[in-house]
Order: C-alpha cells, then sequence, then structure tokens
C-alpha cells in the first residue's frame, strides 16, 4: 500500500470546477513529482492533499488512515510537512532561530519559545543538524533576511523538515531562482530523497524529469499521464517539443 | 455508464440559436444551426473560422446556452432538461485551460433532472493552449485517446496557423466538423473534409500538411 493515496478528489470554487477528477498515489522513499502548465489546477491539487482546501468529493488515505477534510494542523501533526510557494520565514530571526522555533520541542512550549530554547543544547545541536541538512552549516547566527534567495529556499526546506515529517511536501520549489540557484537545489533535494519520503510540484519539466521517480502531470483538474520520466519522455510529441523540433 | 445500448452518444437536432438586436424592429445578428449524429465514442476536430460559431456550438452542446430552437442529445437525454449544476457530468467545456461553467437559468434547477453519467460523456476542448516548447501537447494528445478508449467522446476545436496542428489533427481525429457563418458541415475523414472548397481556401497554404 502506498504511503499517500488520494482518490477521486473534486473541488469546485463557486461554478468553477477547479479539480476534476484527481487520482494520485505516493509511495514510501520516494520522490512524485507533480506537473502541469499555469492554471492547471496545480496548487489547488497541493492545497487539497496538505488539508488547506476540504475537497467536495473524494478520499486521502495517509498511512492508512482516512484524513480527508482534517485540518492542516491534524495533518501536520500526523507527519505531513509542506513548503509554501510564498516564502514563509521570520526574517528578523537567524537561521538557527528559525529552525529551532520549528521543533516540536517548540512547537509544544506555549510562550517566547525561541528564548526558552536557546539554553536548549540538545534543541540547538538538533537544530544546527537540519540546517547542515540543507546544505547551511556555517549561516547558523546569520539573519534569515540577509541570506541570498537561494540559501532562504533552503532555509524554508529545513524548516518544514525541523519537525522530522514522514511526507515532506514542496511547492513550486524553484520559484524565483535562476539557473544556478535551480541546479544547487536539484543537488540538495537529491540529497534528501535519500532519507525522506517527498513529493514535489512543478512546472519546470527539466527539473522534475531529473529527480522524480514516479512523476504525475494535471491539466484540466485531471491527472492527465503518469509515470516515470523515462515512460514520459518516450511519447514523439514530449521529445520533439522538449527538443524544439516542432515548428 | 447506463447508456442505453445503441443510442448516438450525441444527437444534435434540428439546432438553432439566433441573436437578435433591435428592440421594435428585430434584426438578425448571427444564426448558427447544426444538425448532425456522432454515434460512437471519437476523437472530432472542429476547425472554422473566427466568428464562424464554434464556441457558440460548443455552449449549446454543454447546455450553457439556450438554443432558439432544436435539442441536444447526449447518450439520449437532452441536456437542456439536466440540472445545471450537473450538467457538465454530460457534457464538459474546456476553454483553453480552464471550464466554462456559466449556464443561462431559464427554469428551476428542482424542474429538472439529473444526469445519467458520473464523469462527463463528451468532453470539448476550445482551443487548447498548444505550446511548442515545454511537452505538454503530447500529454494532451495522449489523454484526448484515453478518454476515447474510455467510451467518451472528445471534440477538438483548433485554429490551425501553424503546420503542426494541421499535424496533430490528421494525426489524432477521427472525423471532422467545419463551422462557417453558423454553418455546420460534417466529414467522416480528413479527405473528405478537404473535398470542401471553403475548408481549402480557410485552410490557405496549411492544406498541403
Amino acid at each position: 500500500m502506498a504511503l499517500f493515496e488520494a482518490t477521486h478528489l473534486q473541488k469546485r470554487f463557486g461554478e468553477q470546477v477547479v479539480l476534476e477528477d484527481i487520482t494520485l498515489s505516493f509511495e514510501e522513499g520516494q520522490l512524485s513529482g507533480i506537473m502541469g502548465p499555469n492554471g492547471a489546477g496545480k496548487s489547488t491539487c497541493f492545497n487539497v492533499l496538505t488539508g488547506q482546501y476540504k475537497p467536495d468529493n473524494g478520499r486521502v488515505v495517509f498511512d492508512g488512515r482516512d484524513i480527508t477534510g482534517k485540518s492542516a494542523r491534524v495533518i501536520a501533526g500526523l507527519g505531513i510537512s509542506r513548503s509554501f510557494q510564498i516564502m514563509n520565514l521570520f526574517d528578523e530571526f537567524t537561521a538557527i532561530e528559525n529552525i529551532l522555533i520549528a521543533l516540536p520541542e517548540s512547537i509544544n512550549r506555549s510562550f517566547n519559545p525561541v528564548h526558552d530554547i536557546q539554553g536548549n543544547v540538545s534543541a540547538m545541536e538538533k537544530a544546527a543538524d537540519v540546517l547542515n541538512k540543507v546544505g547551511l552549516s556555517g549561516r547558523e547566527f546569520t539573519q534569515a533576511s540577509s541570506l541570498p534567495y537561494g540559501e532562504r529556499r533552503a532555509l524554508e526546506i529545513g524548516v518544514a523538515l525541523a519537525s522530522d515529517p514522514r511526507l515532506l511536501f514542496l511547492d513550486e520549489p524553484t520559484q524565483g531562482l535562476g539557473a544556478d540557484g535551480t541546479a544547487r537545489l536539484s543537488e540538495l533535494i537529491n540529497e534528501l530523497k535519500k532519507s525522506y519520503s517527498i513529493v514535489v510540484i512543478e512546472h519546470d519539466m527539466d527539473f522534475l524529469f531529473g529527480l522524480a521517480d514516479k512523476i504525475s502531470v494535471i491539466h484540466w483538474g485531471q491527472v492527465i499521464a503518469t509515470g516515470t520520466p523515462d515512460q514520459l519522455r518516450e511519447n514523439e510529441w514530449v521529445m520533439a517539443s522538449t527538443l524544439g523540433e516542432i515548428a | 455508464m447506463n447508456a442505453p445500448l445503441n443510442t448516438p452518444l450525441l444527437q444534435v437536432k434540428g439546432l438553432k440559436k439566433i441573436y437578435q438586436t433591435g428592440l421594435l424592429k428585430k434584426r438578425e445578428t448571427f444564426r448558427l444551426e447544426a444538425d448532425f449524429n456522432i454515434n460512437s465514442s471519437q476523437i472530432v476536430g472542429v476547425m472554422g473560422p473566427n466568428g464562424s460559431g464554434k464556441t457558440t456550438m460548443f455552449e449549446l452542446i454543454t447546455g450553457s446556452n439556450q438554443p432558439t430552437a432544436g435539442e441536444v442529445l447526449c447518450a439520449g437525454q437532452n441536456i437542456h432538461n439536466v440540472k445545471y449544476r450537473s450538467r457538465d457530468r454530460l457534457a464538459i467545456h474546456y476553454h483553453q485551460s480552464y471550464q466554462v461553467r456559466h449556464f443561462a437559468k431559464t427554469k428551476p434547477s428542482f424542474m429538472l433532472e439529473n444526469p445519467i453519467t458520473e464523469y462527463p460523456l463528451i468532453h470539448l476542448f476550445d482551443e487548447p493552449q498548444f505550446n511548442t516548447q515545454d511537452g505538454y501537447i503530447g500529454f494532451m494528445l495522449e489523454f484526448f485517446k484515453k478518454l476515447k478508449s474510455e467510451g467518451r467522446l472528445v471534440f477538438l476545436c483548433v485554429h490551425p496557423n501553424e503546420a503542426f496542428h494541421v499535424k496533430i489533427m490528421r494525426e489524432i481525429c477521427d472525423s471532422y466538423l467545419f463551422v462557417q457563418k453558423g454553418r455546420v458541415s460534417q466529414a467522416d475523414d480528413y479527405d473528405t473534409l478537404l473535398e470542401n472548397p471553403d475548408v481549402t481556401s480557410y485552410l490557405g497554404s496549411l492544406a498541403q500538411y
């Protein structure tokens, strides 16, 4: 059984059907990709999968447990973590403080978590360990706002990893990154996939083709294709268009 | 699907939509007329100049636009008698990348029927954006074929202005509709389509592909 399964999800906003019929599954230990052109319903899909929106129809099962319609908070508590398309960092805090406040130890405290937790050696070590995983060793005491854009994105992934999730969702991680930044991010995610189950939503086909074990293509609120990067690349029109052979 | 056996997937019977202007002295501004059947699941290519009535025809088939006369039967069920919110279970209109879901209401919903299908039987793609750079074309074409293999009817409306548009149509369409000045003509294959001089003059130099 897959770690995460969504079946026949439908979501309408008023008269607009954004998700028509989405069936997806993500395996433990794999990197799964969700890909689609702009306006295809990717972000809505992501928000339904991670509990920000309730689906009108369909079912979401994580690790054998039905989580359909559960709040984002409950879903996060079960071990699903997500990053956002728009960055969610505390700019005036240092890199390590951003990780510290996302650790389960401080989430369970009721006040002034940063101040209290900085005296906690094991929490500090844990946070430094997370920073190391996302390639930010040496940046512990740099203020988040002064990190370069690519490192802010890495820090954000670190925040999502602080809770030691069983499944990590990344929403358009290449957003706003140039070619260099995208290449570095690709290396980072390639490392992380050795120890985490990851779902990446992206419109950048090359980025996903290089990383994913399995990809689902979404368009018109439906899964229009699914397969390994090699299987998807076999399509002659895909080949011709990515090689620029269609005139 | 529980459509009755031997019922055509789509029957467009004496369909007319007439647009008029003027309060006292009415003057006709546009008229669409269509009369055709499509019996089995297939991919139907739809072509015609801008303003010829292609989108109006799609709106009438999906029940979002009320006909002046005639009827549209989807697997035998008159779509204009189905509850507004459920009409897209029979026929669904994708305008480029989003779905069109606006209905001109003429009757309260409780007086209308439920649809006979759960997942749309007829899919109308109105000028989907074929970007030649990103590879999505291939997935879209596979999707059209998959819908057909599941017994559904696919309309693919393309306004060809590049050679690859014609190539796509020839590769995946089983039959064609050509719409011009509100008149709809049907062709069983591409060669038959090209026998129509209006089609060759519409395609111009693209007719050679």
